[in-house]
């Protein structure tokens, strides 16, 4: 089956060699998990390595934000958009919403104008100024996202989680139904020091490493590791050894 | 003390390269202008409403709302209807990009920036 590698070391092996081509990803997780790196490195990869060229969609951070971020990883943004590889797009859900509902809009003509065939959309929480009725917010996302599909982009879609430790309280599930997978980012606390948990929770339509692994923010960006050995509970954001719980459940009695 | 001022704007315009000269005198003629001429620069794809690109710019949406209908009206800026918004972005045409770059590029200058700054203050003072 064709993929679309991320060209994330350990991410592409868990996604059984990638995503799949035209597909919507979300990837949640809380402030400075690495939502937005993870995304600028897809569309980087896309660019770079594959000859893909690449839209950022961005609801509320400034383009040189993204050009800055982007060149302390050592990817030139700036460049790409000079050499008409990439666009960096920055509106309102509600004005994206109308554009890519009318015929030949704005995005439209820049994912035809550069060949786009992927899409960093930054972030999908933004169109909850839309609407914070879940019926509705789900209807606004799911048109959103076949737009994209429409337009034959493979589109990673952030989402902010308010929780910095352990399950976001109150988050709308519905959206994680429209999506074709899933990537969950977590700070996991062990032994006093922060780490990074990352864990692919849905692939529609392909298999995926169940496992929770470990990811660091490296100067090349992300990098996904080794699953966390030995502990259980990883995603509450404290997890036990699975030494002591065997022995606060059958020894401790 | 007329005279003295006319004769100083007249000093620090003549060496300004004249399209950029004209561009400030008739399209950025005022400060909010000059952070939209700026902003949709840095953002050249941007399209949005008045309101958010306020947001964007920190700017009240009154002066906003004028700044941009005005850029529009000069063609530096396009503006259409999108369902029931009046939206804004900057205008495709090739000549007005050329010349909003070489506009920001020279305010990169101080000395044109100080040079453009007396313009804007003596035209908003009329």
């Amino acid at each position: 089956m064709e993929r679309v590698k991320t060209g994330i070391p350990g991410l592409d092996e868990m996604l059984e060699g990638g995503l799949l081509p035209q597909t919507a990803n979300l990837v949640e997780g809380a402030p400075g998990t690495g939502k937005t790196t993870l995304g600028m490195q897809f569309i980087c990869h896309g660019i770079v390595a594959c000859g893909e060229p690449g839209l950022i969609l961005t609801f509320e951070e400034f383009p040189q934000q993204y050009y800055r971020d982007a060149a302390s990883f050592g990817w030139d943004f700036r460049q790409m958009e000079r050499e008409g590889k990439l666009r960096v797009v920055m509106s309102s859900p509600e004005v994206t919403k109308a554009d890519l509902e009318q015929v030949g809009g704005r995005i439209e003509r820049l994912v035809r104008e550069i060949g786009a065939k992927r899409i960093l959309v930054d972030s999908l929480s933004h169109f909850e100024r839309i609407s914070e009725e879940p019926a509705r917010l789900r209807g606004i996302v799911y048109g959103f996202i076949n737009s994209l599909k429409r337009e034959g982009l493979t589109a990673v879609l952030t989402r902010e989680s308010v929780a910095l430790l352990g399950e976001a309280e109150g988050t709308d599930d519905a959206i994680a139904f429209l999506v074709d997978s899933y990537v969950l980012l977590r700070y996991v606390e062990i032994e006093s020091a922060i780490h990074k948990a990352l864990l692919v929770l849905k692939m529609r339509g392909s298999n995926h490493d169940k496992g929770i692994r470990q990811f660091e923010v490296t100067s090349r960006g992300i990098e996904v590791r080794a699953p966390f050995e030995g502990r259980e509970g990883i995603m509450s954001g404290n997890p036990r050894r699975m030494l002591d719980s065997f022995v606060q459940a059958f020894v401790r009695r | 003390m007329e005279e003295r001022e006319l004769d100083l704007a007249g000093r620090l315009m003549a060496d300004m390269d004249p399209r950029l000269l004209e561009f400030l005198q008739t399209k950025v003629n005022s400060f909010v202008k000059w952070d939209l001429v700026f902003f949709f620069h840095d953002n050249p794809h941007t399209t949005d409403t008045a309101d958010n690109i306020a947001r964007y710019a920190g700017r009240s949406v009154g002066a906003i709302r004028t700044g941009l209908a005005e850029l529009a009206q000069e063609g530096v800026l396009e503006e259409n209807q999108l369902g029931d918004m009046t939206v804004y972005s900057l205008a495709s045409d090739r000549q007005i990009r050329e010349l909003l770059d070489r506009f920001v590029q020279a305010s990169d200058d101080r000395q044109f920036r100080v040079k453009a700054i007396y313009h804007i203050i003596r035209g908003t003072r009329r």
